[in-house]
């Protein structure tokens, strides 16, 4: 799918901090510290290394009160979507005619058990009806979209790996169709005791505390949780600082690696994760690529921050130094972007591809 | 602890109620509307709470009505349905 559709905003959280400044931050100096993430095992108490978000900052947009009820991953949402529509001076603008739309690959991951958890503990009837309210897969949407009066369409992907272009093919489709003005696309997932206790089941040799992505044989992945939104318009020819998504692709590589421009830069969607990394050795040996991943975690939605750094290196006219460094990634220092494109590249399991190709 | 403060301190806990503290609920204080200002949504979350933490059912919405003015209101429905 060929496109011209403008990032106009930028809204970030993360465990490298909160808002476009902080995860600029964090790529300039190359590196976000690792947090600890704590849980039961049947053993006992357990820890293991984790991005963590921390959602603080959205009561500058939204009063305390009015969060009671909002669990920890639709705050996620929420402050990524003010923090996008204040990045593009949108908060005070009118919302009648802004979708919403969200990619996450867990979903409410800690809602949803908690209330599967009511429900073995006390059966249906002792079933909290807030967890339950919370749990259904677009209440996040749902949230952003009352508390924002954004009366446009929201939707919300789900597709594992594959949930960030998924769910951004629909976002272009609606701005194409001139279903709405303007789309704000994100994509949130979240850390939580239920998936800190199946990491430790189903990696229980790796315990890497650094995330190294292009190291395709081991299993190095560290949990990572926030969200990554932007603003998207129709571009229209206007000027676009943060940069325009110009092509959005989905498929399978099993006849081969996609065909990507020749001097595209490629980020990387590789994570640590040793299933998914096979897939990014066929890539061409001379192809020049980075890898973010480092600097916000290992989740399913790693390519929402993949595509916000693409927008800040679009809108700084230049390539952030990769934190995987190693001899196939951008050097160290920054470089300029030179009129290069950037491709967003994302494998998932059993050569699944998605690929979202920006320009400035 | 009595029925009325362990009631508080479910409400403030399981209801998310940031920023208040069991003594800044009156026993009297209406529960919803301009009193602690709980809504609908929280009428259905007290029923399932007196279950879960008292083993007492609220039937329906007369009884519900009544039970659920205030704490005190609550405490003594509580506290007969112990008794009966």
């Amino acid at each position: 799918m060929n496109l011209d559709i403008a990032i106009s905003g930028i809204g970030v959280v993360g465990g490298f901090g909160c808002g476009r400044e902080a995860l600029a931050r964090a790529l300039r100096a190359g590196r976000t510290p690792v947090g600890k993430a704590s849980f039961m095992t049947p053993e006992g108490p357990a820890q293991l290394p984790a991005y963590l978000a921390d959602t603080a900052p959205l009561e500058r947009f939204v009063a305390k009160r009015e969060l009671r009820r909002i669990d920890h991953f639709s705050r996620m949402a929420m402050l990524g979507g003010f923090l996008a529509l204040e990045d593009a001076g949108m908060l005070e603008a009118d919302r009648s005619r802004l979708g919403v739309v969200i990619a996450t690959g867990y979903g409410a991951s800690r809602t949803t058990f908690s209330f599967l958890d009511s429900i073995f503990d006390g059966g249906d009837a002792l079933a909290s009806p807030t967890h339950f309210s919370s749990s259904v897969h677009n209440a996040a949407a749902a949230h952003s979209s009352i508390l924002l009066k954004a009366t446009g369409p929201s939707l919300t992907v789900s597709q594992f790996e594959m949930s960030v272009p998924s769910a951004l093919l629909a976002a272009c489709l609606w701005l194409e169709e001139e279903r709405v003005d303007a789309v704000l696309f994100g994509g949130v997932d979240e850390c939580g005791e239920l998936l800190h206790y199946c990491w430790q089941r189903f990696f229980p040799t790796a315990t890497a505390e650094t995330i190294r992505p292009l190291d395709f044989e081991r299993q190095s992945a560290v949990a990572g949780e926030g969200a990554a939104f932007m603003l998207l318009t129709r571009s229209a020819g206007a000027v676009a600082p943060l940069g325009r998504i110009r092509q959005v692709l989905q498929g399978n590589a099993e006849g081969g690696v996609p065909a990507l421009p020749g001097d595209a830069v490629l980020f990387l969607g590789a994570d640590g994760h040793r299933e998914c990394g096979a897939a990014y050795r066929g890539l061409p040996e001379n192809a020049l690529l980075a890898t973010y991943a480092p600097l916000y975690g290992s989740l399913p939605v790693g390519p929402a921050f993949d595509l916000a750094v693409a927008a800040l290196s679009c809108r700084e006219n230049q390539l952030f130094p990769a934190p995987s460094g190693g001899s196939r990634g951008i050097g160290l220092q920054p470089e300029a972007l030179a009129g290069r494109s950037i491709c967003c590249l994302k494998f998932g399991t059993d050569g699944d591809f998605g690929l979202i190709r920006v320009e400035k | 602890m009595t029925t009325k403060d362990k009631l508080k301190h479910i409400l403030i806990e399981e209801l998310n109620l940031e920023d208040i503290t069991a003594e800044d609920i009156g026993d009297e204080e209406p529960l919803f509307g301009e009193g602690l200002g709980l809504d609908s949504l929280d009428a259905v979350e007290l029923v399932v709470l007196v279950q879960r933490h008292f083993g007492i059912e609220i039937k329906d919405m007369e009884e519900g009505r009544a039970a659920l003015q205030s704490i005190a209101t609550l405490a003594a429905f509580i506290d007969g349905r112990r008794t009966a």
